[in-house]
């Protein structure tokens, strides 16, 4: 056993650092989601991406062939760990972009589709911007339920139906679709097929879906005859399902070190705020900043945990199912107890963060309006414990 | 980073394993709970003989020279079993504060002894205060010649067999209640002091051991007198670390015996883990036990390298006691009525948790010591 990081990680850090206080504004503090809510903050995000690729880092994980820096697993996560406690916005390239639509077109995409995607995304251009087109209002989930269909004609496919729960799609120029081309396979996962579907393609509505508070994150996205060249299928027809899982274990294994650096940063500034407020003073506060210092450091422990069995070449099946429950438990706790200590100022709403009143940028209000849908997103907690009782207790499958 | 265990890990666990299997089968750990000394002195033997008890020492003192995260393993490993006896009060508790702050004659006299197997120690530190706090040091050591110690210490594990104790006792009183603080090397047979094993639910020979005028001459003190708590400091810390990897290795198998009984029990036609309810459970017993594994494993690391961390070992302990507890509970919930007989393992464990929680501070205690980190430590965004 040793947990030490290598030399190189610790420079990048630093490296990180040093780009954080020169990019981002003085006393910058992330606030989740909210790039995409406004214009201003998307363009400043769409900015930053542009410089994290221009120094390397937007793709630092894919190969030099495909304009990556072919980064070590534990320098990506040490970047992500980074850039989450910093709030650098515009790391993702919309949803999916550098997580998972990139290594998944290099796993199973065209030469063409490689040749044409690959720079984009890694250029931090808008044109390489995505989103991901899985849920439907009748498969959540249960995704293999999905009816959107791609039908054959000539040399195009033609797509009819709706996506939802969309995000960034208003952002984005290409989505990551995944529909039905066999409706009549035997198991319905069998009839999945993914395409690259250009958001400009005539026939293509996106309806906005505001949540609660008033963000507007997410979309309901509708195709009707929409007319995509038959080279833009990803990998093989029917064989969707399979690819889909190998990408979703990339999302998932890239959640837990940018939940790490995100969770820890907050309680820092938690922890400066009872300092500076004389909060400590309060035996519930004591206890509950510990409590929270137990989670978020057994968070690293097991997010380190899994990426030392991804750079060991394995293919961790409930090990990201584990570390995503259990982001989901601390972000919920951490808004409990955050919102405690803040008191009557947690009743600030979060998107008038600029209000003399809000406390700490408003993150902290921001954390617990918005981890209701954080901890569904990419999974419920339910789905994600089905996984871990399949595969990681090898118990019959429960649903 | 390496999650793996070395070749010579991967050996101790193989050996510890069947050993224990062999040696303390489940009707022994219900043997001995009745039994007056509480462990087994042919087991104690066998254990000698591999090397066990001085794992850590450097050969001078007839150990075997590996490190904390070896013995870490090896703790892990009894906690598995439940082993019963003495040998966390020998070597967690008194071999690595005297390898560390004895005297080099100190070292020599005591050491090689407790490698053969054939001196047992324990540490009498808490009172009736029932406290690892410096206030609840309380028991008196009188300067007259010699020390003389008069009070009463509790909880103080197999004093009923020891042969020699650490004695942590006021010998000035001072402001700052960590400060006057001595420890003694005494002989568990001085004139003077009685001992009475306590009615624990884990009967696990916790005792009252009262010190009636109990002399000790003032070469047996360890470190230095009146900055005793220093010594005390590094036991919670180094204790707590190896206490917890015993827990988590109850941890794990009361997670395992849950497991086991979900993919056997059928109820209404099928194997109860395949019910939501009961998955659901498991799948977060493991979050819980995984977790607490890697920062057991980070803890113990850290001190092997010589980087501990006094934030790091709170953490650790704070995480275990929770852990233990809740796992234990949940597998006997797993079980439903069965689990809540004498006749099915679990409750062996379930039986340890309020035991292993108390020893070197409970989570009040441990999320109030990470509390004073957290005042004092300086974000990195501040840098």
């Amino acid at each position: 056993m040793d947990f030490k990081f290598g030399e190189k990680e610790g420079k990048l850090r630093k490296e990180i650092r040093e780009f954080a206080k020169k990019e981002l504004p003085p006393n910058w503090l992330s606030v989740m989601f909210e790039e995409e809510h406004r214009d201003e903050d998307w363009e400043f995000a769409m900015s930053i991406s542009k410089k994290l690729s221009e120094k390397g880092w937007l793709t630092m994980s894919w190969p030099e062939e495909y304009g990556g820096k072919g980064a070590s697993l534990w320098e990506q996560l040490a970047y992500s760990e980074e850039a989450s406690y910093w709030g650098i916005p515009g790391t993702t390239m919309g949803v999916g972009g550098v997580d998972w639509v990139g290594p998944s077109l290099m796993m199973f995409g065209t030469d063409e589709l490689k040749k044409k995607h690959l720079p984009l995304i890694a250029s931090g251009d808008a044109d390489g911007v995505w989103c991901t087109g899985y849920s439907e209002p009748n498969a959540g989930s249960d995704f293999a339920s999905i009816r959107t269909r791609a039908v054959r004609d000539g040399d195009e496919y033609v797509i009819n139906g709706q996506k939802i729960w969309t995000s960034a799609a208003h952002r984005s120029r290409w989505c990551w679709l995944a529909v039905k081309t066999d409706i009549d396979a035997p198991k319905k996962h069998k009839g999945i097929s993914v395409f690259a579907v250009d958001m400009k393609t005539e026939g293509i509505t996106v309806r906005p879906l505001l949540n609660y508070v008033g963000y507007h994150i997410f979309n309901e996205v509708f195709f009707d005859d929409v007319r995509v060249p038959a080279t833009n299928l990803v990998g093989e027809e029917n064989r969707g399902w399979y690819q889909l899982m190998h990408s979703l274990g990339y999302e998932r294994g890239s959640v837990a070190g940018r939940g790490y650096g995100y969770n820890k940063r907050i309680l820092d500034e938690l922890i400066m705020y009872c300092r500076e407020n004389h909060l400590f003073d309060e035996p519930a506060i004591r206890n509950g900043l510990a409590d929270l210092s137990i989670e978020i450091e057994t968070q690293k422990m097991l997010a380190y945990e899994t990426i030392y069995k991804m750079s060991k070449g394995g293919v961790p099946i409930y090990e990201p199912s584990r570390d995503k429950v259990f982001n989901d438990h601390i972000l919920e706790h951490m808004a409990f107890i955050g919102t405690g200590i803040l008191g009557g100022y947690a009743q600030i709403d979060p998107m008038n963060r600029k209000s003399r009143w809000s406390k700490l940028k408003g993150c902290i209000e921001n954390l617990y309006w918005l981890f209701p849908g954080i901890s569904l997103a990419a999974g419920t907690d339910e789905v994600e414990l089905n996984i871990i009782g399949q595969y990681g207790l090898n118990l019959p499958k429960s649903y | 980073m390496d999650f793996e265990f070395s070749e010579d890990q991967t050996m101790i666990i193989d050996s510890a394993r069947k050993f224990l299997e062999k040696e303390c089968p489940k009707e022994k750990v219900r043997e001995l709970k009745e039994d007056e000394k509480g462990y087994d002195p042919d087991t104690w033997n066998k254990m000698v003989e591999m090397g066990w008890m001085g794992l850590i020492f450097p050969e001078e003192y007839e150990g075997t020279g590996m490190d904390f995260f070896d013995l870490m393993i090896l703790m892990e490993e009894m906690g598995r079993n439940l082993l019963p006896g003495p040998f966390f009060s020998t070597v967690a508790l008194c071999s690595l504060p005297i390898l560390e702050f004895g005297s080099s004659d100190q070292k020599k006299e005591i050491l090689p002894k407790i490698a053969y197997g054939e001196k047992i120690w324990t540490l009498a530190l808490t009172e009736t205060s029932a406290t690892y706090e410096p206030s609840g040091v309380a028991l008196q050591a009188t300067l007259d010649g010699d020390y003389v110690l008069e009070g009463t210490k509790l909880f103080v594990p197999y004093a009923n067999i020891a042969d020699y104790m650490l004695v942590v006792a006021r010998t000035s009183d001072k402001a700052d209640p960590k400060e006057g603080i001595t420890v003694f090397i005494v002989d568990a047979k001085s004139p003077g002091i009685k001992t009475e094993v306590i009615p624990t639910a884990a009967h696990d020979k916790q005792c009252e051991v009262i010190f009636d005028k109990v002399k000790v001459s003032k070469g047996n003190i360890l470190g230095e007198p009146d900055n005793g708590w220093d010594i005390v400091e590094f036991i919670i810390q180094r204790a707590s670390v190896l206490k917890s990897a015993e827990m988590l290795g109850g941890a794990q198998t009361a997670l395992n015996m849950g497991n086991d009984y979900a993919k056997e029990r059928v109820q209404f036609d099928k194997p109860i883990g395949s019910f939501q309810a009961i998955q659901h459970k498991l799948a977060k017993m493991l979050i819980d036990v995984e977790g607490l594994r890697f920062l057991v494993y980070e803890a113990a690391w850290k001190t092997s390298i010589g980087s501990q961390s006094a934030l790091l070992n709170s953490i650790v302990k704070a995480k275990a006691n929770e852990v233990f507890q809740r796992t234990c509970l949940e597998s006997i919930k797993v079980h439903g009525a069965i689990g809540f007989t004498e006749e099915l393992d679990l409750g062996l464990f379930f039986l340890r948790t309020k035991a292993s929680e108390f020893a070197l501070g409970d989570t009040g205690f441990h999320r109030e010591r990470i509390a004073q980190e957290l005042e004092s430590y300086k974000p990195s965004f501040l840098s």
